[in-house]
Parts: structure tokens; C-alpha cells; sequence
């Protein structure tokens, strides 16, 4: 075996590492153990000239494997493997102990902070004598997209890929496209028609060569990894059309909360209390009036119904405020003589124009009230015969602190948004995750809010949480820019650090195969052996506690690997103790 | 001499020896039966304490490196086993840690989980049968009219052979299957290339599983752990999925799955697969991920069936694994 030549650097990160920990010492200490041919410190190992430092020792000493002690790995180890690789050694040679997150900043005792820096860098160093180079692998990408959902979302990134000349699938599952923005009159809060919006997308689409479209279609299953996925759709149940295709936006949309369950509201027995999307059919049909046929004189608008409430979601819906606002102003236009009450638990009006047209509503002569969301929602009952309407809502006005009853002819509940029932059927078949409430989790909520863990899926529009239309179609065109630039590669790298099983020790017990969370894994029958689709693996390492022979390794963190780092982060304390 | 005689090979020197045993290793090596005629004519015994008549001063004579090929069977224990190990090392050219005590500490090794005085109080004051009222226990040195006597030191630690010398080969087993003995006997009788150094060798790269032949699918979800007599076991599927603990998935196999042909789950006596060093822990993860059930204290229950965990997962590897011993 080649002889290990190992080069250690310990950064100071300006005062950041070196105020804490005595860097010196830390370099000095490292040169005592075997292997190690040089051990530096620096004050910037990031920099251009920290980086030159590795990349000349490399070439003048024939090191072959690097420790750097900084910051974290999840910072700046993809600068570093890539000055190995400028160096020539392969970029898996190396290894970061972190001394700042998890030394210098958090400890206030010097020589203490300076051992436990020490311990790090040795374990470091024991691991890195056993990596291995390990090769970059890549696949072919298939251009082909296929978008669950005709919802807004759905149309607006099935439009950007075809009009690149890529191919698109799109799969709704009802009779029509566009979703709920098709069953919106006006938008907040420009008051632009939803209708011409989505009509005009809707045509298009339909006309687009490079779409083919499949109504009233579900998926079921969905096999293959990033560029290589493949499904077969039943339509009608008769009819079966294959698909392959390279990527997956899942573009599923919303459903709104049915209030029923809230005694206070009385919905489903009051017949003059509805829901925000029911108001909005009789928007469309340019009507507005009671189930009698009446016009409203008294409109209630209650906000938050079924979000921000522990006792239904928690999280808060984003766009009922806003959408409650717009109804003000329709109602006033239709109704200029009625009275309109916004019962609300906190006005939210951000985004673009939107605090803009809260103040332009309020001067419409409209009464807001405020409620107590969260200890006492308002009351609905039916008005008495000397009442002068239909129902009356009681409330304890937050603001006055006075209880006060409102009398209402017709109340609007601004429900809530929810993920859908079956979201988990969709999720299963593409394999992505859930948070608690049902709506699917992005690959990183700040850096990468519309990828998944799961390479070549796409999460976009309402089904990764609340939000409204321009969010929406914000989300979609992203993850068709991503895909493109994916097709446009022709081929993605995939994970490198993939578990393997070796086949002389597999016992063909089965253990590793359901504990993969990538369905990574399955079992050849042939050979009694389990078999790791490295495509789909995504280095997790859960396989390889969890095999009882140690058949299953997990390149980069080998039991030898990691017992070795253990021993070593052990070695200074024990040689004190 | 005839012509015969002259060709002959030299016959093999061999040695087998009992450190902290029980006695039934060396009746595996008499388990040969009929094939004794053939060790006998291949191999001359030049040192067997259990069966032949050979005492501490011919093995001392003997030259260095005049065995050819040791068994050493059973753990370390004490001073005495641990100087004859130490002799026979020096008189072997092939020594082997044979059984399971010799290879990973074996059942003596449990003794791990106490302290030489707690062993001590137990077996020479508390036990149901033991009047002691004097509390007298065994001592190193004592004191006679007649002069000293002197005993072996009883360790607070029991250690698998390669923990006090350099060991050649490691043939596992509680005792070892006889026919795996002999294959290897019969290697190094005609001189069959062996296998690099400090490997286990009469015994299989894969573990039980590979060979019993109890259906068993991916499917171990497991509600209640059972022992062994609780269940009635249909003989035909995997034990694990049955609920009892099975070591079979993290032990060599070799034995011929000869307690599973036996409607008895594998302890795990012929130790762990080639690149596992703690096989207790092993099996425990493994064990971990079958366990059906998300609830952390539904999981708790469940673990708590588990009769004697440390017993059970470290059966016969205590002193040889990472864990070595319970820390006092
Ligand atoms: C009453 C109301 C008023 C609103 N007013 C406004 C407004 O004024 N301004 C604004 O910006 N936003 C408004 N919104 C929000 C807006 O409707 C949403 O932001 C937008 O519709 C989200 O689009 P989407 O494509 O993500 O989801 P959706 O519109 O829900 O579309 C999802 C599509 O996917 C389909 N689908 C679901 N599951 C599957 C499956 N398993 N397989 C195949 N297809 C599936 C559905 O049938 C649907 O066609 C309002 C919402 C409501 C409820
Ligand atoms: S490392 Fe993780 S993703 Fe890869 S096969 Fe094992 S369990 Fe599956
Ligand atoms: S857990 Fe290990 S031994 Fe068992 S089937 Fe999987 S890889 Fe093979
Ligand atoms: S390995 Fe088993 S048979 Fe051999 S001495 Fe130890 S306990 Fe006895
Ligand atoms: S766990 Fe035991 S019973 Fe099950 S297949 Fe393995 S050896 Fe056989
Ligand atoms: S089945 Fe297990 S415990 Fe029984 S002899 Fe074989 S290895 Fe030992």
C-alpha cells in the first residue's frame, strides 16, 4: 500500500479560532503523530493564498491525504476538495475538523478550548488514513417533464419547459384545468379578473405542441431515479400509456378547510353562513345574496377560520386577509348602501401592494373588529324576531374589551388552506417527504426552497404551503428553470458516497431493506444477496447500522472510518486522564 | 529403514491446551472418533493435558518453535493460564485460538459484567450452599508451617487469547464443529497454502442466515420479543420474525446452523463476520430497526422484554468486543 503522506492545517479564521484556541499548539502537536508530514497554521485557509498553501505542499511534498481544521464542513468543504482536485489528488482525500462552531465559538476557556480542538484534529486525522478516492458518477438526463397537477402552478412551469422546446406530461386529475385560481372573480389586490389570467394560459397550453395533457388521470407508481423515472398512467381504467421522463414537478395544489367541525360558526346548519370559495361562486355568477334570495344588508367577514388555532392548523394561511380585504371592496361596490364588518385576528398585509390596499379599503367604511384567536373565537347564532337580520355574531371586541353583537344577513368564512388527503399517496409514489401538516418539505427551507431530497422532484405552488397566486407561479417557473438547466446539461452528477453490499458477506438476511428511507435497496433472489441502487442512494448510512453482518458499507463513513475518528478524538483525553 | 518410511513426512508436532475452559473443546478434538486413526498417523501429541499423560517441565524442555501446531482453548482468567499461553507461544509455530473463550472470551467472559470481588463474595460466601462464616477466600500467597503455598492470580479481567499473545489462526466455535477441525487439520497436514495470519479460519465469510433454510423476508416487524419456549414455533420461519432473538445475521457461519436444525435460535457462538469487531452491537442496531413501532415509550416497552440484553448480545464476545467489560 502506498505510504500515507498526511498535510494538516489549522486555520485561525482572523481571531475567530485563533482568540480561543491556541493554534499554534494545535499545528505543533500534530507534527508528533505518525503519518503527518507537515502540519501549518493560517490565518485564512479559505483564501486564494490558504488554498495555494495546500495545493503547493501537496506538489512539493507528495502529500496524499488533508486534514483542515476550520470552520464547518458545510461551509467551506467544497472549497477545499476543490483545491485537492486542483492539485491533482482526488478530492475525497480529505477531511474537516470544525474548531469554530464546535470549539471557539462556543467555549470560553482557552486551554480547555485548545484540547478539545486537539481531540478533533486527531480524530480527523485517524479517518482521513483510511478514506479512499472515490470516482464522480453521472447520469443521462431524459428531457421529458412530467407535472402532477394543472393548477396554475402546473400550467405556468409546463408552459416554460414546452416553450423551450421540451417535452411536458401533465396529469390532472379532475375534468379541468386551472385549479382553484379558476374558481377566483378577482384578485388582490390589483382586482385583475383570475379569469382572463388563467384562460389565456389555458389555451395555450392546450394548443402547445410539446404538451400532452391526460384529464382525470392519477398517477399511481413512479419507478427510476433523476433523468430516468418512468410510470405507467391508467386512464379510464381501459387505456394504459407508458411515460418516461427525466424529471418530476409535483404541482398538487391546495384544499380548503371545511369548517364544519367549529360549533362556534354554526356552518352547515346556518344556510347564511358560507365558505370564502362559495362566495366566490356567487361572485362569478355577479350575484350576491342570501339563501332566501335576499339582498345582504349586514356582511360579516370572519378571518382565520381554521388557521392560526392550535385546535386546527396552527400556521397561518397567508392569503385570507388579503382575499377578505378584496371582498370589502367588491361587496362595497356591489352593495354601496350595506354595512360590512371585518372580524379579524391580526390584519396581515404584506407583500407587494398590500398594505397599500388595506389603507385604500379601510376608507371604504368598513368597521374591523378584532377577536381573541386564540382563547375566543366569535359566536353565530340566529337573530330573534325583533331583530332587524338573519343572524347575529357575538364577539368580544379585543381592541375596546367590550362584548359586542353584530348583526349579519350573510357571514363569510375565510377558511383556511390544507394540504390534501391524499397527499401522502403522491408523496409515497415520488418519494418525498411530509412536514406535520401535510404539506411536502423542500430540500432546505432558505437555500433550496424548491427541490426535495429526492434528486429530479420539484415541489411548487400551494402543495409546499400557503401562499398565492404570483408565489405560486414564482415557485413553478424556478423549478422549470432548474429543470432546464438540468436538461441542459444533458447529465447530473449523482451522490458519490453511496452505500455498496459486499456479496461474499450478505447473508441475505434482509434487515437493510426496509430501513432505507430512498427505497434504495432490494433483494436478489438469485443470488441471496441485497443490492443497493446507487442512483437512488443517497449516502444516508442508515443501511449500514443497521446490517448485522457489515455487509453494507457506506463509502466515506466505513465502521473503520468512524472507529478509527472515535479512537482518535478519544487519544488526548485518555493520554491526560 | 525401507524406502517407504523415507518418504514419509516427518510427522506434525501438536499440542492442545485448556486455559479458562469448560472442558468441551477438548472433546471436540476427541469428537474425531474413527478419524483420530488418521490425526494419529499424521500428527504426534506431544503435549494434551486433558488426555496424555505430559507435565509443565517436558513442555518448558521443549525447544523454541518445536510444535508445529497448538489449540488453545479457553480465555484468560488468571496468571497460570496466562503463563502456559505465553510458554506456548514460544514452543509453536502455528498457534490457534480454538472456541469461542479462546477467540472472543466465550461465556467465561461474562464474568465481565463484575469485578473479581463481587465474583469472589458471591462464590465463596453468598451462594444458597455456601457456609463461610469466616468469610476465607483463596489467596495469591499463604502461609504454612510447611512453608508458602503459592495460588495463580485470579484477574479482575477475562481475556480471549490474543490479548496476552500474538495469535496465529482464530477456529470459533462453542466447542468448534469437529469437521471444520479436521478440514483444517488436514490443510496444514498436506501442506495447503493457509491463509493470511490472524484470520478465522474453519468457518464461513457468511453468517448463519446465508445457510438456514427458515423462510425469511424483509419483513421483521417485531411487537414483542419472546424467549424460545414462549412461542410454539412452526419450524419454518426465520425466528426473528417469529420474535425470538436470533444471532444467525451476525455470526459465521461453519456450525451447519446446528442449534437452528435444533429448533433453537444461534447465540452466536462462532463470532462475527470478517469485518465486524463488536458483534453485540451489531446485532443490537439491527434488532433496533425490526422493532414495530414509532411511539418512544411503546419502544421502551418493547425493549424492556428483552431477557438479559447484555447476555444475550454479547453471549460469547464480551471480552473481545469493543465494550471488553462493564466499567466499575
Ligand atoms: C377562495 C380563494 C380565494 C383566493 N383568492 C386569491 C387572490 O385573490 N389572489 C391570489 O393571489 N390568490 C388567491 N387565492 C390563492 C390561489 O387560489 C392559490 O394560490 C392558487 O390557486 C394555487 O395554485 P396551485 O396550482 O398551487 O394549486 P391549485 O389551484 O390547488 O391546483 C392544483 C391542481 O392539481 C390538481 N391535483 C391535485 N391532486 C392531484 C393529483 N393527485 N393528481 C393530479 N392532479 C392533482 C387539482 O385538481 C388542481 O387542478 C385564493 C384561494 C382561495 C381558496
Ligand atoms: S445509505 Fe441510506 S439511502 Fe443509501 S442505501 Fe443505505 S439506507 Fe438507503
Ligand atoms: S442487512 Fe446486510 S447482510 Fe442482511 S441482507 Fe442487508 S446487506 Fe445483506
Ligand atoms: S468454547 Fe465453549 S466448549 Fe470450548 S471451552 Fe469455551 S465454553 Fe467450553
Ligand atoms: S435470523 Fe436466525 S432463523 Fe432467521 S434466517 Fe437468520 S439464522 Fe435463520
Ligand atoms: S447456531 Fe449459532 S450458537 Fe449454535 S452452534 Fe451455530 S453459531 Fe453456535
Amino acid at each position: 500500500m502506498e505510504e500515507k503522506r498526511i498535510g494538516v492545517y489549522v486555520c485561525w479564521c482572523g481571531n475567530n479560532i485563533a482568540l480561543m484556541v491556541d493554534v499554534e499548539a494545535v499545528s505543533e502537536e500534530m507534527k508528533k503523530l505518525p503519518n503527518v508530514v507537515i502540519a501549518k497554521n493560517y490565518k485564512y485557509m479559505c483564501s486564494d493564498p490558504g488554498q495555494d498553501l495546500i495545493i503547493n505542499d501537496i506538489k512539493e511534498h507528495n502529500l496524499n491525504r488533508i486534514v483542515v481544521a476550520a470552520c464547518s464542513p458545510r461551509i467551506h468543504e467544497l472549497t477545499f476538495r476543490k483545491a485537492l482536485e486542483n492539485a491533482g489528488l482526488n478530492p475525497y482525500m480529505f477531511e474537516m475538523a470544525n474548531i469554530r462552531e464546535q470549539v471557539s465559538w462556543v467555549h470560553t476557556n482557552r486551554e480547555e478550548a485548545t484540547r478539545k480542538a486537539k481531540s478533533l484534529v486527531v480524530g480527523a486525522i485517524n479517518k482521513v488514513s483510511f478514506h479512499e478516492p472515490l470516482d464522480k458518477r453521472s447520469v443521462d438526463i431524459d428531457p421529458a417533464t412530467l407535472i402532477i397537477g394543472g393548477g396554475i402552478s402546473g400550467i405556468s412551469a409546463a408552459l416554460l419547459i414546452a416553450d423551450s422546446g421540451n417535452k411536458v406530461y401533465l396529469v390532472e386529475k379532475t375534468g379541468k384545468l386551472g385549479g382553484h385560481t379558476a374558481n377566483v372573480d378577482l384578485t388582490f389586490p390589483y382586482l385583475y379578473s383570475a379569469q382572463q389570467m388563467i384562460d389565456f394560459k389555458i389555451k395555450r397550453l392546450i394548443n402547445h405542441p410539446n404538451i400532452e395533457l391526460f384529464l382525470d388521470t392519477q398517477i399511481e407508481e413512479i419507478f427510476g431515479y433523476v433523468g430516468n423515472f418512468e410510470t405507467t398512467l391508467k386512464i379510464n381504467t381501459a387505456e394504459k400509456v407508458e411515460l418516461k421522463f427525466g424529471n418530476i414537478i409535483v404541482a398538487t395544489g391546495l384544499k380548503t378547510f371545511d369548517p364544519s367541525g367549529i360549533e362556534e360558526y354554526g356552518y352547515g346548519k346556518l344556510p347564511d353562513v358560507i365558505t370564502s370559495s362559495e362566495f366566490e361562486k356567487m361572485l362569478l355568477h355577479g350575484k350576491v345574496q342570501t339563501k332566501e334570495g335576499k339582498v345582504p344588508k349586514n356582511v360579516v367577514i370572519i378571518h382565520c377560520v381554521g388557521s392560526r388555532n392550535k385546535n386546527y392548523h396552527e400556521y397561518c394561511s397567508r392569503t385570507c386577509c388579503m382575499t377578505a380585504l378584496k371582498y370589502s371592496n367588491q361587496l362595497r361596490s356591489a352593495l354601496p348602501h350595506s354595512n360590512i364588518f371585518q372580524v379579524y385576528a391580526d390584519m396581515r398585509a404584506f407583500g407587494k401592494g398590500c398594505e397599500e390596499f388595506y389603507t385604500q379599503s379601510s376608507r371604504k367604511d368598513i368597521m374591523f373588529l378584532m377577536f381573541d384567536q386564540q382563547n375566543e373565537l366569535p359566536k353565530i347564532r340566529e337573530a330573534g324576531k325583533k331583530d332587524n337580520c338573519n343572524l347575529i355574531v357575538e364577539i368580544n371586541e379585543k381592541l375596546s374589551g367590550e362584548p359586542i353583537e353584530v348583526p349579519a344577513d350573510l357571514v363569510i368564512l375565510m377558511t383556511s388552506m390544507e394540504a390534501h388527503e391524499e397527499a401522502k399517496n403522491i408523496a409515497h409514489a415520488v418519494g418525498i417527504s411530509m412536514c406535520g401538516n401535510d404539506f411536502y418539505i423542500e430540500k432546505h427551507p432558505k437555500l433550496d426552497p424548491v427541490a426535495t431530497t429526492t434528486d429530479g422532484v420539484y415541489i411548487v405552488g400551494t402543495c409546499q404551503g400557503p401562499k398565492d397566486i404570483p408565489d405560486s407561479i414564482s415557485q413553478a417557473e424556478a423549478a422549470a428553470a432548474r429543470i432546464l438547466a438540468i436538461i441542459l446539461q444533458g447529465s447530473v452528477h449523482v451522490e458519490v458516497t453511496t452505500a455498496f453490499v459486499n456479496e461474499e458477506v450478505c447473508c441475505g438476511c434482509q434487515t437493510c431493506i426496509c430501513v432505507c428511507p430512498y427505497t434504495a435497496i432490494s433483494f436478489d433472489e438469485e443470488k441471496n444477496v441485497s443490492v443497493v441502487n446507487e442512483i437512488l442512494c443517497k449516502g444516508c448510512g442508515t443501511c449500514g447500522s443497521a446490517c448485522p453482518t457489515g455487509a453494507i458499507r457506506c463509502r466515506h463513513f466505513t465502521d473503520k472510518q468512524i472507529l478509527s475518528q472515535i479512537e482518535g478524538l478519544m487519544s488526548i483525553t485518555l493520554e491526560e486522564v | 529403514m525401507g524406502e517407504d518410511e523415507k518418504n514419509k513426512k516427518p510427522k506434525l508436532k501438536m499440542a492442545v491446551y485448556w486455559g479458562a475452559a469448560c472442558g468441551g473443546c477438548c472433546v471436540s478434538v476427541l469428537d474425531v472418533h474413527e478419524k483420530l486413526f488418521d490425526v494419529v498417523a499424521a500428527a504426534d501429541l506431544v503435549f494434551w493435558p486433558i488426555a496424555l499423560d505430559f507435565k509443565y517441565k517436558d513442555l518448558k524442555a521443549m525447544p523454541d518453535g518445536y510444535i508445529d501446531l497448538t489449540l488453545y482453548n479457553g480465555a484468560i482468567r488468571n496468571s497460570e493460564n496466562q503463563h502456559i499461553a505465553m510458554l506456548l507461544r514460544q514452543k509453536t509455530k502455528i498457534l490457534v485460538a480454538y472456541g469461542s473463550c479462546a477467540h472472543m472470551g466465550g461465556i467465561p467472559g461474562l464474568a465481565n459484567f463484575s469485578t473479581k470481588e463481587q465474583i469472589f463474595d458471591r462464590i465463596y460466601c453468598d451462594t444458597e450452599s455456601t457456609e463461610n462464616p469466616e468469610k476465607i477466600k483463596p489467596q495469591h500467597i499463604y502461609k504454612v508451617p510447611e512453608g508458602e503455598l503459592e495460588l495463580p492470580i485470579f484477574y479482575n479481567d477475562v481475556m480471549p487469547l490474543d490479548q496476552v499473545v500474538c495469535v496465529d489462526y482464530y477456529l470459533p466455535g462453542c466447542p468448534p464443529q469437529t469437521e471444520r477441525l479436521l478440514e483444517v487439520f488436514m490443510a496444514i497436514v498436506n501442506g495447503s497454502e493457509l491463509p493470511s495470519k490472524k484470520t478465522v479460519i474453519g468457518a464461513y465469510e457468511k453468517s448463519q442466515c446465508d445457510e438456514c433454510e427458515r423462510k425469511k423476508t424483509e419483513n421483521k416487524k417485531i411487537k414483542k420479543f419472546y424467549r424460545p419456549w414462549e412461542i410454539e414455533d412452526d419450524g419454518e420461519t426465520c425466528f426473528l420474525e417469529q420474535g425470538v432473538i436470533c444471532l444467525g445475521p451476525a455470526t459465521r457461519g461453519g456450525c451447519g446452523t446446528r442449534c437452528i436444525k435444533g429448533n433453537a435460535p444461534c447465540r452466536g457462538c462462532y463470532g462475527p463476520p470478517p469485518d465486524v469487531s463488536d458483534p453485540g452491537a451489531k446485532m443490537m442496531s439491527a434488532i433496533a430497526t425490526m422493532i414495530d413501532a414509532n411511539d418512544p415509550e411503546e419502544i421502551e416497552n418493547i425493549i424492556e422484554q428483552i431477557e438479559d440484553p447484555a447476555g444475550t448480545f454479547y453471549r460469547f464476545s464480551l471480552p473481545g468486543s469493543i465494550l471488553r467489560r462493564k466499567v466499575v
